[in-house]
């Protein structure tokens, strides 16, 4: 799930190449790969691949400020559905 | 007495000097602070030889700094150019150059970007960095771009004198900024706009919303975006508070509505699909937004049922939703009834004082009665001079008042289509050429299918709008390649490198050719067709079954 979530905002999110290789903790936030046009086309990814559909609730800093942090979200979001599609 | 946007600030100044103009994260500047700051600057670009009608970039973030400076060049008889920092180096070091900055004003984060540009532009573009007024500031000297050029510390700036300028430099006329916004051919162009164009919808705008000097009012456009006029300087009319979003608060629509919280945002004016985010996930009813009073949103149709949910969650406030091109300045206006809850979007209704407009149909007629469908006309004192340096494109917007035959009267034609309503009200219904707005912004399909044809990989290209809820669209690029080894990723850097990124397509498509129609053209009403059978996914499209 790592890798799946930091290829995707690698490739698409990233506005600057210096800013690669993405490790898992690097903030989002503070390094400004995230602003409210890249969340959102993130959050569209996420619904789709990985089947989840997020709420006001959701849609928080703290689920967003790396990618592990977006992975622990998910993960405790939808354990069976993570488990099933690995 | 001249008509100048800076006289909005010395007025302001001289009736409610203690008064907040600026609260821009830590800092506070007040009318008088703003008033001599902005002297101080204007001293600064007059000893760099800023004489009247230079244009002076701003390479900053929406903040005190940049407000000081841009003030400080139309104090100086300048015209500002907002360069936005976040945009790719060659598209700032285009309009650095086509504008002919003669001195870039940077803050202090961007200083050596600044540098950089200024680098890349012919001649020796000076460099003056603006310091945050009241915090500590390093004393780090910016490397000097060109020869002959000079960097202008903040400290130099802070010993000029702050008393006011002994007269104007400029006329009513004269240009105030340009914005540049997206051109069809494959650059961006910029919008001339003097101070008469400018204050004829200050002064209608600070009247419509009823700004008073009481208010905290807050637009998260940028500068270079046109809605910043109003916080900027209608603001400044009411002496009302300028509040800057802070961009760390700008991602998550939860930031925004604990800032609006604890700082007691009074009047809103945004796009709507900011507007969107904060319905469906700012969690409204948890934070007290009674000091709220005026939302209002402009720049694309806000999908109603999204509206309905705002007004819904947030009932208070007045909903007013106003219309107008970047070369008109706002021209139509319309409130939304209390209790709104229709299913067509809200029109975008009708004329703003001092403005007329008119919708003309396709056989040249006036539209006259409800129903009939045109293309909207703007006449009046809020229109542009122009495209700088383009007078051919110019003479295309800018045209005859086709109704005015006694007299030569320029009116522009917006491209939008619209109809008249039973009760006056004009409803928005379209464009007439293949401008698209993605959260607001305008997107000329043109601009991003030139940048890929600069790709030497790239054979053909077709960009087309794929209708998105939350964004208004996404862009699909469909293209052609010389050899078979040019992958979505060189395409994507390479748009990146030159445009924005709400302008960089979310979807590409590699074709063996390109679809044609009998007459040998693009198909791109085939190619649309396509979209209807695809949905999207995260990184392109999957056929629906």
């Amino acid at each position: 799930m790592e890798t799946v979530i930091n290829d995707y905002i690698s490739r698409e999110l990233v506005p600057d190449a210096a800013l690669l290789p993405l490790a898992n903790d690097t903030s989002l936030l503070d390094s400004g790969i995230l602003d409210s046009l890249s969340l959102l086309r993130l959050v569209v990814f996420l619904e789709e691949r990985f089947g989840v559909t997020m709420g006001d609730a959701d849609l928080l800093p703290e689920n967003f400020v790396s990618v592990n942090a977006i992975c622990a979200y998910l993960r405790a979001r939808e354990p069976r559905k993570e488990a099933a599609r690995g | 007495m001249a008509y100048l946007l800076q006289r909005l600030l010395t007025e302001a100044a001289a009736r409610q000097p203690q008064r907040p103009a600026v609260a821009s994260g830590d800092c506070l500047l007040t009318y008088q602070e703003l008033d001599q700051l902005s002297n101080k600057v204007a001293r600064a670009l007059l000893r760099l030889g800023v004489a009247p009608g230079d244009r002076v970039g701003i390479l900053a973030p929406k903040s005190a700094a940049a407000v000081v400076g841009l003030y400080g060049a139309l104090k100086a008889g300048a015209c500002y150019v907002p360069l936005d920092p976040k945009a790719p180096a060659g598209r700032l070091s285009h309009i650095a150059r086509d504008s002919g900055a003669a001195v870039i004003v940077a803050d202090e984060a961007r200083t050596s970007q600044a540098a950089t540009l200024a680098g890349t532009v012919p001649w020796p573009a000076d460099v003056m960095v603006m310091g945050v007024p009241g915090r500590p500031r390093s004393q780090e000297a910016a490397r000097v771009p060109a020869q002959g050029a000079a960097t202008v510390p903040w400290t130099a700036v802070t010993g000029e004198s702050g008393e006011p300028l002994a007269e104007e430099r400029a006329i009513e006329t004269d240009l105030a900024y340009i914005l540049y916004t997206s051109g069809s051919t494959g650059t961006p162009k910029g919008v001339m706009i003097s101070h008469r164009n400018s204050l004829t919808f200050v002064d209608w705008a600070a009247a419509a919303a009823g700004l008073g000097e009481q208010d905290r009012v807050c637009s998260p456009a940028p500068l270079h975006f046109d809605l910043s006029v109003f916080d900027i300087f209608a603001a400044c009319r009411a002496a009302a508070c300028l509040t800057v979003l802070p961009e760390g608060a700008a991602t998550f629509p939860v930031s925004i509505a604990r800032w609006l919280e604890a700082e007691r945002v009074s009047v809103w004016y945004s796009v709507p699909s900011v507007l969107t985010l904060l319905a469906c996930y700012g969690n409204l009813q948890q934070w007290d937004l009674s000091g709220l009073r005026t939302v209002i949103f402009a720049g694309e149709v806000f999908p109603p049922k999204h509206l309905a949910r705002l007004i819904a969650e947030l009932p208070h406030p007045r909903y007013l939703n106003w219309y107008g091109p970047t070369e008109t300045n706002v021209v139509t206006a319309f409130e939304v009834p209390t209790g709104w809850a229709d299913a067509q979007p809200v029109p975008i209704g009708k004329a703003c004082a001092n403005t007329e407009v008119f919708a003309v149909t396709s056989e040249g007629r006036r539209v006259s009665r409800p129903g009939e469908e045109g293309e909207l006309y703007v006449r009046g004192p809020s229109l542009m001079r122009g495209y700088w340096r383009q007078r051919a494109k110019t003479s295309r917007a800018l045209v005859r008042n086709p109704f005015q035959e006694e007299c030569d009267e320029l009116v522009y034609r917006t491209g939008d289509l619209v109809t008249l309503e039973l009760d006056g009200n004009y409803a928005y219904l379209g464009r007439r050429d293949s401008m698209v707005k993605i959260r607001g912004y305008r997107v000329e399909l043109g601009e991003v299918e030139a940048t890929l044809h600069r790709h030497p990989g790239i054979r053909e290209a077709a960009v087309l709008p794929v209708p998105d809820e939350l964004l208004g669209s996404r862009l699909r690029a469909v293209v052609t390649a010389d050899g078979s080894n040019l992958t979505r990723e060189d395409v994507l850097d390479h748009c990146r490198r030159w445009l924005p990124g709400y302008m960089v397509p979310d979807i590409v498509e590699f074709r063996e050719e390109m679809p044609r129609t009998s007459t040998g053209k693009v198909d791109r009403a085939g190619l649309a067709h396509e979209q209807n059978t695809l949905e999207p996914t995260g990184d392109g499209f999957r056929n629906k079954r």
